[in-house]
């Protein structure tokens, strides 16, 4: 009887627990970048370039191709539905609040979390399986300076930047869908009118937050694993799964607070 | 009279059943402490990096009592000792000579020049010039092992702490590692502390170390 009860409870505190943990661990990465020593500043700054390598400019192909689909597709419709009732102005409004402001965020830091946050847990995790952490701590290097810091930071600013051109490409792609139902200086025209202060600022901090949410996630799931070679795909599930829900309840909180 | 380099006291491990173990190296010389997988020996070096805390006695690296440094003085200590873990442990996604060159970019004041020049020195010295661009996976585990070693020295510390260093190596081969380990013998002894601990060393390379710590039934003996 009291079964059902007990496992919700138990899920409930490994949550808890796992929210605890993820904090503390945001709270040291946060605090590596106070302790990192000169000398070691070189090799994370190389770290990081490497890393954005990997996490941006690798990944701008697929956002050009998700975002111009997406928006073409959305607009296109748009286009011909709202063009019935002669209410085509509505689409400025949802090209800044559907495309930009919630969707641009959400996908692009979906798509980090399953190109690049696997990738990071899956090494981080092999890192700790070869016994790279033992090697690393021994040479006086810490793993949250040389392994952890530079990786978030790079999904940090690689989120931030593929997210402008996520919602760049998408309002060009929603100009070649416009263009059938009216000219490209009112489709400018109306999009610009929809577009405040707030939706940019909006969509910046949520680049940035997404960002941190899929870095952090990713290095915390590679680094929690014991040791043993079958938690490494492991790792790299769970990494995906709790950046992509991470990034789902936060998009949903931004809403609730921008009420 | 030789200073002490490392000295353990009282430490608890497996192997010995009544008492604690304490034990000396001192400056410039080489030593090894030798028992059976159960005997304990292999948390040693990680005692004396500070990576591991013994449940009790001391470890004091050149009269320091490193139980007692906060992380980043122990961090900063590490810097300063050559360390050759059991595993290797050289990181699987850097080239040889990067993994080489990883300890002199992070804990030397070298310009990137000088680390250039210190590398090539190091991969010549260690026969790894032709590998150099190869990552660990794709050479030889001597080779693992030689990079190791390179990445041990490059920055020339005064004391270097090896686990399991001559494991699956040949004689000669384990030899020449040794030596240079070791470092160059001048009149004033200046060749490294070398500390290994493991469960044998050739025995063609005990008349090159001078004391030798061995654990077993339960005792500690020593031989110089």
């Amino acid at each position: 009887m009291t079964a059902p009860v007990r496992a919700v409870g138990k899920g409930v505190a490994r949550t808890i627990a796992l929210i605890g943990a993820l904090a503390r661990f945001f709270v040291r990465t946060l605090d590596a970048i106070r302790t990192l020593p000169s000398a070691g500043r070189r090799v994370t700054a190389r770290v990081l370039v490497k890393q954005i390598w990997f996490t941006a400019l690798q990944t701008i192909p697929l956002i050009i191709i998700l975002s111009s689909i997406l928006s073409f597709l959305v607009i296109s419709q748009a286009v011909r539905e709202l063009g019935r009732i002669g209410a085509t102005e509505y689409i400025g409004r949802l090209m800044v609040v559907v495309i930009v402001r919630e969707l641009g965020p959400l996908l692009t830091a979906a798509l980090v979390a399953s190109r690049s946050g696997t990738a990071i847990a899956a090494e981080l995790a092999t890192n700790k399986v070869m016994g790279e952490m033992n090697a690393l701590e021994g040479m006086g290097i810490d793993p949250l300076h040389y392994l952890v810091l530079p990786r978030f930071g790079a999904v940090v600013l690689s989120t931030f930047g593929l997210t402008i051109l996520f919602d760049l490409v998408a309002l060009f792609a929603g100009l070649v869908a416009a263009m059938s139902g009216m000219s490209p200086d009112r489709y400018f025209d109306i999009v610009l009118q929809s577009l405040t202060f707030r939706d940019v600022w909006v969509t910046l901090v949520k680049g940035l937050v997404f960002g941190a949410i899929v870095g952090l996630i990713s290095a915390f799931h590679g680094l929690r694993i014991s040791g043993k070679p079958t938690e490494i795909p492991i790792a790299s599930s769970q990494a995906v799964v709790g950046s992509i829900v991470a990034i789902f309840i936060g998009s949903g909180l931004f809403v609730l607070l921008s009420i | 009279m030789k200073e002490v380099a490392l000295r353990f006291e009282d430490i608890r491990i497996p192997g010995l059943k009544d008492e604690g173990l304490t034990l000396e190296i001192r400056t410039h010389t080489a030593a090894t402490v030798l028992g059976s997988e159960s005997s304990g020996v292999d948390v040693l070096g990680r005692y004396a990096l500070a990576l591991l805390r013994p449940s009790a006695g001391r470890v004091l690296v050149f009269g320091e009592d490193i139980s007692q440094m906060t992380r980043s003085a122990a961090l900063a200590f590490r810097r300063r000792v050559g360390y050759l873990p059991a595993d290797i442990g050289l990181l699987h996604n850097l080239s040889l000579s990067d993994n080489v060159a990883l300890p002199l970019q992070y804990g030397s004041s070298m310009s990137e020049r000088e680390i250039e020049g210190r590398l090539r020195i190091m991969l010549a010295q260690l026969r790894l010039t032709d590998v150099a661009k190869r990552r660990p996976a794709d050479v030889t585990e001597e080779q693992r092992r030689r990079a190791a070693v390179a990445r041990a020295v490059a920055f020339d510390p005064n004391l270097v702490i090896m686990e399991d260093p001559f494991d699956g190596m040949t004689t000669r081969a384990a030899a020449e590692l040794l030596e240079i380990v070791r470092g160059g013998e001048t009149t004033e002894g200046s060749r490294r502390t070398v500390f290994i601990t493991g469960q044998s060393v050739p025995q063609s390379l005990e008349p090159r170390i001078e004391t030798h710590y061995r654990i077993a039934r339960g005792r500690l003996s020593v031989r110089t």
